[in-house]
């Protein structure tokens, strides 16, 4: 090291009064910990284990814990002026362990890095870097919270003040050692002052949301692996989240991990259309009913600390457990908390229990007779399936009932006659079960999935094409707790595979179409009356499946693709998810008039859907915003309309 | 308050209805089956009696092995136990026969309240109630809506025609056949499910009840109803083809 450079000083030399009161205060402090952390440890001990978890596939893990704790991917993506802020933070926290093992070390004589060996000086100065970094995030942070108030973060409690003036004197009494002689009174003075503050931070960790420190790593490390991932109930009492004996280790984990960072509820589309729900609050309320009833309790979790209203109130979408920094899973816990009250009885809704009729006594979610599902096969002459095409087309309840469903399956069904696809229907289809899902009811979902499990065996199906990114996330993932699913694919993702043939017979040149291919931002509009369309995510096609450029294709080759302001991962939810279609009046704003009014702002003369359920739901709302609103088509629609028309 | 509600299995609303070869029954074998709707309604009425009052709400249904699963589902609703009469020629035996049935199993348990729908999906002949109560030697009311326990037996409200209803008091022990859409049909629950398998079925054989006797009624041939369009165009001017289709709405289709 260049020897101009500063040498930290770092005492070597205690007395046996210095060492006892070290031992001391450490002790007081560990012990200061433990009395708040043990109860919280032993609560999420003893929270039930989780059904159906595995640690296998490691790799995942090994990797997700790498991208999101390591590196704070998700925390830098998600916000990214705070989340580099709070990556320095954590680096440096990193970078310290060491540096504080032997600070503490040295107090008995202990040390290991000494400020003149050439180890100890790279790393004292490797710190250094850290400590300034740290420094200037958390002084960032700090004003972040208290000068500029983002109001997702809610009340800002005292503790964080001064967990982050603890933190930025930690770094501070760091550095100032670097400016003091290597022995006498200053530099022992500045191992105190850090070894105080030390022994002060350990046991205000768990006292205040700072706990996330110790418990996000495991967390995110033991998560369950797969978006929105339902467990199974497990034996003949287990109804899903209804008192403190359902709640399993991971939920239990979860809610203590929660930072309060209001991430979940700044995109939450209930809490902001002005209704009750906040994902935060469902969190923070299973943490207050752990930590005044613990988990061997048989007080309801709906009550007095999470309300029922909120939790029916969910779209599913999931924007918040999608960008949860701390590894939450809301969906679990939110469905977990309806299944408690729907398959016990305990919800009573005149909309949903109509829903839930529907589907005990009938096939589809709509609540029309079978037959009307048979005459549209029968009007538009579609195949039934046998076991010798390629696709078994599954309609759905909108796709067989709803007239703008059907539209989008004529669509689709011109497209793929024209491309000589060969596709069939099932004679007898029921309802996939999302609805119910969902909405926790899962007698009626079990039921609804092994039938339609029994018919697709029976008919042989090997792959399924679906209008309906709900049918196909529930085929795909829901039903693999009853059996194994087909292959199952979005028409979005079919359409933007056979681009290339479409686009050369509808007459695009073929240039075009590879770029389409290749990029959509990077499209240029090829004629100056291209018709601007905007794209609306689907959550079930977006979040849940991660399908965000196939329909994006779709678009760019049909006019110029626009983007709302909330896109891709970041897409607002119509409304409709989460069986909430079928629910009655919301509260407070409607979602589907909020995004409606959102896609409008674009000035996009044609809004693409690619959810029959985003579908009916703009219908409505683009038929609220007047006169100019946009016309509104499925992604199958666009790619149909400049087909030639035998191909009908 | 100790109800009896009679239920019966018919087949599910959307099934494929086939005529059997003999013509005299349908094909069974694609069909599903489901709890008679005015049934699911006459055993929502029972729940709710027992809610407010108290009591035991006892579930009968006649018919083979597969209305096991139809019995199963009423006591997953709540119902607390059940009977079973086993018997295979539901089919072939009247409404009498059915009835005589139905009374011979509800004799030996007392019951203060005998509820059922007011008729079947399947055969629509509104009369199995009404003959329970005669054999019973009880009192009836048919077509109800609501029922209200009083100190001295029920208030009930029937439906009658045309939107106007009739409010009647009768004593206990009675029968009453329920209206559909009077009260909220609650949904089925895991939770309920599962309760449902440890609740008393108890199995009793038609045999048993006495013998079946010939019925009053035969049936003789049963048909799909056949599907007829028959658009008129009706010539004339303006004048001419109103006052022929005025004519034709008054004493064709005796609309008007």
């Amino acid at each position: 090291m260049c020897a101009s450079l500063p040498t930290l000083a770092e005492p070597n030399h205690f007395s046996l009064l210095e060492r006892f009161l070290f031992l001391a205060l450490a002790a007081a402090s560990a012990y200061g910990f433990w009395r708040r952390f043990g109860p919280i440890f032993n609560k999420i001990l003893h929270s039930k284990k989780d059904p159906g978890f595995s640690l296998a596939p490691i790799g995942r893990r090994v990797g997700d814990f790498v991208w999101e704790v390591v590196l704070q991917a998700r925390v830098i993506s998600q916000r990214p002026l705070a989340g580099i802020a709070h990556a320095l933070v954590f680096w440096a926290f990193c970078a310290f362990a060491l540096v504080t093992l032997n600070h503490c070390a040295a107090a008995l004589g202990l040390g290991f890095l000494s400020p003149e060996g050439w180890a100890g000086q790279f790393y004292f100065y490797f710190a250094a870097i850290f400590a300034v970094a740290c420094a200037i995030g958390i002084l960032g942070l700090f004003i972040r919270r208290f000068v500029i108030r983002p109001k997702w973060l809610g009340k800002t409690s005292p503790e964080s003040g001064v967990i982050a003036m603890l933190i930025f004197a930690l770094m501070a009494t760091y550095l100032a050692a670097f400016y003091v002689p290597g022995s006498g009174f200053a530099g022992q003075a500045l191992w105190w002052a850090h070894t105080l503050v030390l022994l002060a931070f350990l046991p205000l960790i768990p006292h205040t949301k700072h706990l996330h420190l110790l418990l996000s790593p495991f967390t995110i490390f033991l998560s369950r692996g797969s978006f929105s991932n339902i467990p199974p109930l497990s034996g003949d009492e287990d109804f899903g989240l209804v008192t403190g004996r359902d709640l399993t280790q991971i939920v239990s984990l979860q809610a203590y991990s929660c930072v309060e960072c209001g991430r979940c509820t700044e995109h939450c589309p209930a809490n902001n259309t002005g209704k009750e729900l906040n994902p935060k609050e469902i969190v923070l309320g299973v943490r207050a009913y752990l930590n005044d009833l613990g988990p061997q309790s048989e007080q309801p979790l709906l009550g007095k600390y999470n309300s029922q209203k909120a939790a029916f109130e969910c779209t599913t979408c999931g924007a918040c457990e999608f960008q949860c920094p701390v590894g939450i899973e809301h969906l679990p816990i939110l469905v977990g908390l309806r299944r408690g009250a729907v398959n016990t009885g305990e919800w009573e809704d005149s909309h949903g229990a109509k829903l839930f009729l529907a589907l005990e006594r009938g096939s589809n979610a709509l609540g029309l007779p079978a037959t009307e599902r048979d005459k549209f096969i029968e009007k538009n002459a579609l195949p039934i399936y046998d076991g010798t095409q390629e696709y078994c087309l599954w309609l759905g309840c909108m796709g067989a009932y709803d007239p703008r469903g059907r539209e989008i399956v004529v669509s689709l069904v011109q497209v793929m006659r024209h491309l000589g696809v060969t596709f069939g229907v099932l004679r007898k289809e029921k309802c996939t079960g999302d609805p119910v899902r969902r909405l926790g009811n899962d007698l009626l979902f079990q039921q609804l999935a092994e039938s339609n499990l029994e018919a697709l065996a029976q008919s042989k199906t090997k792959k399924i094409l679906s209008i309906c990114p709900h049918c196909v996330r529930t085929i795909q993932e829901d039903w693999k707790e009853f059996g194994t699913p087909p292959e199952v694919e979005h028409h979005s993702e079919f359409l933007a595979r056979h681009l290339p043939e479409l686009n050369r017979v509808s007459g695009h040149d073929l240039s075009h179409a590879e770029n389409t291919e290749k990029s959509v931002g990077a499209l240029a509009p090829a004629a100056p009356t291209k018709e601007k369309i905007v794209f609306h995510d689907p959550c079930y096609l977006g979040r849940y499946r991660n399908v965000y450029d196939q329909p994006r294709d779709v678009v760019a080759s049909a006019g110029e693709l626009v983007e709302a302001p909330r896109h891709r991962e970041r897409s607002f939810c119509c409304g409709a998810g989460g069986g909430l279609a079928f629910l009655g009046e919301e509260t407070g704003e409607r979602v589907s008039h909020v995004r409606a009014a959102e896609l409008v702002a674009t000035g996009a003369t044609t809004v693409a859907a690619a959810c029959p359920f985003c579908n009916t739901m703009f219908r409505d709302a683009l038929a609220a915003q007047g006169n100019n609103a946009p016309q509104l088509v499925d992604i199958a629609q666009l790619a149909a309309r400049n087909l030639p028309r035998e191909s009908n | 308050m100790k109800i009896i509600v009679a239920i019966k299995q018919v087949p599910e609303r959307d099934a494929p209805v086939r005529i059997a070869s003999n013509h005299k029954s349908i094909d069974e074998a694609d069909l599903n089956w489901a709890m008679n709707e005015p049934d699911a309604y006459a055993l929502e009425e029972a729940l709710q009696l027992k809610e407010k009052n108290g009591g035991e709400v006892i579930v009968l249904s006649a018919g083979p092995e597969r209305v096991g699963s139809t019995i199963r589902e009423a006591l997953a609703k709540g119902a607390d136990r059940a009977i079973h009469v086993l018997c295979d020629d539901l089919g072939s035996r009247d409404a009498l026969g059915a009835a005589k049935l139905l009374a011979e199993a509800i004799k030996p348990e007392n019951p203060d309240l005998v509820l059922t729908g007011l008729q079947s999906e399947d055969l629509g002949l509104g009369q199995t109630g009404v003959i329970v109560a005669e054999l019973l030697g009880l009192p009836h009311s048919t077509l109800i809506v609501q029922v209200e326990k009083t100190d001295a037996g029920l208030k009930v409200k029937r439906e009658l025609e045309e939107g106007w209803f009739q409010h009647i008091e009768l004593p206990l022990p009675a029968v009453l056949t329920i209206q559909s859409g009077g009260n909220k049909l609650r949904y089925a629950t895991l939770m309920g499910i599962k309760r449902a398998k440890m609740k008393e079925v108890r199995a009793v054989s038609a045999a048993d009840l006495g013998p079946a006797g010939a019925p009053v009624l035969t049936l003789e041939n049963i048909s799909l109803p056949s599907k007829q369009k028959s658009t008129q165009i009706l010539p004339g001017n303006a004048k001419e083809a109103a006052a022929a289709l005025v004519e034709k709405l008054k004493f064709e289709a005796r609309v008007l």
